[in-house]
This record gives structure tokens, sequence and C-alpha cells, in this order.
């Protein structure tokens, strides 16, 4: 109780005598400061409506379209089949299957050979398509509107029409960016596997696209990179004008390449641009005068043993 | 002749599998390197042995490393010590020089120094310098994303590379000499004999090599001395005169 005395003896006088007169006492203050805090927290599950909501589960799809990327041919008729039937018109850019050339030549300034495959970019026809999330599935736990349910037929996940709002927050959500809108209807839309009959397998000539049962490939899906590409011998004799003979010219040209630039434009180039050649300069001189040096040394020990 | 345990097990299985792993990293290395061929895929099996070859002797590197400070073997054959100046000197004047006379090598090796000081140089610069540098330059290219992060950050890629490359024709180089240099032994056999079953043959002297050579001499009659006292008894049987033995 003695503290408590000696609080109120300090603090009395500062409050009731002030000369200075605050635009609020010290008690407003915590009171004010108090209040609103409580109250903005109270708020919180009000502003933090659908973060914190459960996470949706929901059946496994039971089909999926797969693409072998190695007969895709990229012709994109498949584009046009889904948005026929979806549609009403052919519309690529807002087609549920998505095929295209990776042509993203990642950083600057990384080797060629570094620079990966997939989303890195490789040059090849890749295909993209709702691959059907079995748990979570990011854009309906994110949809404020629990608009994207699993359908009846085949437990697909579709996006309901009337509940959808157009907030594009799933289009976001979606790890493969998989959800495409609608900007007639302002709406978002997503691969429903046309009610279990994909009219894209159904469009695809070269037979590169496949409707199978839905199964976990997390962790097991091969890489998307055609590892046997088979030119046909006539088209072989074409390569051979700049591949031949195998990687032997190659090999010889980067070799010439170290000591004489080569001539662009009429001029030949500085030596400004050796860029980093000057580091194999080194090993390209140093390595032969070891090697003569050693085979001297030997030499003349066999010889003077004589 | 002596026979002397010069390498243990343990580094000669490093030193062989170490051999076999720079060999395919600098083979795998200059198909990398090649300007015009350096546009390798990523699935390139080059780039692939390179990777995993190159991983594999960071871990080499390390047990080397490790197993070199706990025995001694860095601090009792590494260290250069007082003196060491003048052995390189002589050592080099043996190998420029004196070895064309035919003379003999002024080190002999020992488990307890088992490295002339030139060897000591070189040995010492190879696994304490370059080694870790291009192992550590080889880490920063690999794919962890915590150490790219970085180098593209600092954009310093190209000048990783350039050291990593030199290094790499460093260890050509070394390669070249190293290999000559294990021939220059008694005969040319013997350091890589020495090197795979870890004893290395000593002769003492010159003549005990010749006697070697031809295989075990009579055995010497002048070293056996026999004291006065103890001749009476022989003389029983040897008399003076070998003549008079032969007639009796």
């Amino acid at each position: 109780m003695d503290k408590h005395d000696e609080k109120t003896e300090i603090l009395e006088p500062a409050f009731g005598s002030s000369s200075l007169n605050p635009f609020c006492s010290r008690r407003q203050f915590l009171k004010v400061s108090g209040v609103s805090i409580i109250g903005i927290s109270a708020l919180g599950p009000v502003l933090a409506r659908g973060a914190t909501k459960p996470l949706i589960i929901m059946e496994k799809a039971q089909g999926i379209v797969v693409a072998d990327p190695i007969k895709c041919v990229g012709c994109g008729r498949c584009e046009l089949a889904c948005t026929e039937f979806n549609d009403g018109k052919a519309a690529p850019t807002r087609s549920r299957i998505k095929v295209d050339r990776n042509l993203n030549f990642g950083p600057k300034d990384v080797f060629a050979f570094r620079e990966g495959q997939g989303n890195w970019g490789n040059g090849l026809i890749v295909q993209d398509f709702c691959v059907q999330c079995p748990h979570p599935v990011p854009c309906a736990d994110a949809c404020p509107e629990d608009a994207i349910v699993a359908s009846p037929t085949g437990n697909v996940r579709v996006v309901d029409p009337n509940k959808c709002n157009g907030c594009k927050i799933c289009l976001k959500a979606c790890p493969w960016e998989m959800i495409s809108f609608d900007p007639d209807s302002r709406k978002a839309t997503k691969c429903f596997l046309c009610n279990g009959k994909p009219k894209c397998v159904e469009a695809c000539p070269a037979e590169s696209l496949s409707y199978v049962p839905w199964r976990d490939l997390t962790n097991k899906v091969p890489r998307r990179i055609a590892t046997t590409a088979v030119i046909p011998p006539r088209k072989d004799a074409a390569c051979q004008e700049c591949h031949l003979p195998g990687a032997q010219k190659n090999l010889r040209q980067g070799m010439l390449s170290l000591f004489w630039e080569q001539v662009k434009d009429g001029k030949p180039a500085s030596m400004r641009n050796i860029g980093s050649k000057w580091i194999d300069l080194v090993g390209v001189v140093l390595l032969p005068l070891v090697l003569i040096f050693v085979i001297l040394h030997a030499g003349l020990r066999t010889v003077v043993k004589r | 002749m002596k026979r002397i345990y010069l390498h243990p097990l343990a580094l000669r299985i490093w030193h062989w599998a170490n051999a076999l792993m720079v060999i395919l990293l600098l083979i795998t290395g200059i198909e990398l390197r090649i300007p015009g061929v350096a546009a390798l895929p990523v699935n390139s099996p080059a780039l692939l042995a390179h990777r995993y070859t190159g991983w594999s002797m960071a871990i080499s590197s390390l047990f080397w490393f490790v197993y070199s400070l706990m025995s001694g073997n860095l601090s009792r054959h590494y260290v250069i010590r007082k003196g060491d100046l003048k052995g390189i000197l002589r050592q080099m004047k043996f190998y420029l020089l004196s070895i064309f006379r035919g003379e003999e090598n002024p080190f002999r090796a020992s488990p307890d120094e088992r490295f002339n000081p030139l060897q000591k140089l070189a040995y010492g610069t190879i696994m304490c310098v370059f080694t870790p540098i291009i192992v550590v330059t080889g880490l920063f290219f690999s794919d962890m994303l915590f150490f790219r992060k970085y180098i593209l950050l600092l954009n310093a890629m190209k000048v990783l590379d350039a050291i990593h490359v030199i290094v790499a024709y460093m260890f050509a180089l070394y390669l070249i000499v190293h290999i000559y240099m294990a021939t220059l032994g008694r005969k040319a056999s013997s350091h890589i004999k020495a090197m795979i079953v870890g004893y290395e043959e000593e002769f003492d002297e010159p003549d005990m090599m010749v006697s070697y050579k031809e295989g075990p001499g009579e055995p010497d009659a002048t070293t056996k001395m026999i004291s006065p006292d103890k001749t009476a008894s022989c003389q029983e049987c040897h008399t003076e005169k070998e003549g008079a033995n032969v007639d009796g």
C-alpha cells in the first residue's frame, strides 16, 4: 500500500496543478488507447473474413486431362475446342487448357547451360491444365464467396457463376495460374473437364492429350522435356550443315576462336571483346609449355644416362 | 633392403579416388568450358557428371582435411618449417641439374618426414589453397538457391567462373608434373607402387642395391670374427696348414 500512496503523491500534483495544460491527460490517453485496442481487436475477425475460415476439403476428382509433350505439335486446337464448347466462340486467351511455347529465358548473365527448363524457359511447347488439386484446393480456399465447388459429376472443381463476384482472387491463388477470367460476364472460369467428356481431348489431332483417372502425381511428374527427339534422316542432312562432324567441328571452332576473333561487319573485333577467353588462353598456353618441359626433361634424362 | 611404411591405407584410398575424380572433372570441365560447346542443356551427361563428381570431390576433400587434422598428417608432413627454403633450393637443383648426372636424390623419405620440402610446398598449395578454392567456387555454381541468390545479386558469376577455371588449369598443370615426377624414383614404378601398397623399398647403400639385384651373395668370410682362444678348438680338425689336412 505504501507504493500505491507514493504513486498518487507523485501523480496528483502532476495532473492536478499542471501549468502545461496538455490536450489530454495521461488517464484520458490510456482510456482512449485501451478502448481502441479492444475495438480493433474486436474488428479483427470482421476484417479477416475469409482468411481464418477452415480449409475446404473436397472429394478427389475422378478424372484429369494429361498431355504428352513429345506428341504435342502446339496447334492450339484444344484451346479452340475448349472455348467453342464453353463460350460459344474461339477465344484462346480464356481457354481453360493453356498451350504455349515456353520462351522465358531466365535471368540475365546466366550461362546458357544453367537456364533450366519449365518456367526458366527452354523454348519447348508446354501444355498446362487444371490438375484438380485434392487438398488443399488453393482457389476454393481463397474464394471469399465459396464459389468454387466440387461438381456432382466427377467431383471436378468448378466455378459456380451465380456465386462468383469476379474478384479475381482465385486467379492469384492458383499456383499454376490455371483459372481463366471471362471479360464478358466478368466471372472466373476454370476447367471442369466438360462434365467428363473433355472437348480438348476430342480435338487433339496428335493424340497428345488424354483423359485419364485422377491419381496423385506429387513429386512423380516426369520432366517436361522431349528427351528422345527423333529427326528423320532426310532432315538430319540439313542439320549437318551446321553440326558436322558432331562436336569435333564445334571444338575446333572453339579452340580457333580463342586465338582469332571472328570478323564481324567487315572489321575485326577489338581486344576489348575478348570476354572470358583470356582464362582459357592461360591454360592453352601454359599446358603445352609444361608438357614440353616435362618431355624435354625426360628425354634429357634418358640421353644423359646413355 | 628395408621396406618403409609411408602411406597409410586411408590416404592411399583417398589418393586414388581423388585422382580418378580430378581426371573426370578435368575432362568434363574442359568439355563444358570450350566455347561453342558451352551451351549445353541442363541434362547433358558432361554437366551431370561434372556436378556429381564435383560433389564427391567436395566430400572427399572434407574427409582429407578432417583425417589430416585429426591424425596429425597435416601438421607433420605439410607444415613448412625452418630450413625448408634451403631444402626447396636443394631439391630444385637436384631436379634441374643433378638428376642428369645420375646423382642420388638428397632427400630420403621416412615415416616421420614423408615429403621433401618441394613436395611439401606443392602438395600444401594444392590441398590447402587450390582445392578449397575450386570446391567452394564449384559449390557456388550448384543449384543451392541460398547461394545463387547472392551470386546473381552481386553479378559475381563471371569472377567465380574465372577463378574456378584458372585453378582448374593449375590442377591440370600440377597433374602433368605430378605424374612425371612420380616416375623419378629408383625405378620408374617404385613411387607409384609405394602409393598402391604403402611400402617404399629403401636401399641403404648403392652396393646393397647391386647385390640385391644379383640375388643373395656368398656369406662374407671376413666379417666372421673368432676370438683367438676359441680357435684352439677349431684346430683339432682344421690344422694351421691346410695342406697337412689334405695329406692326412
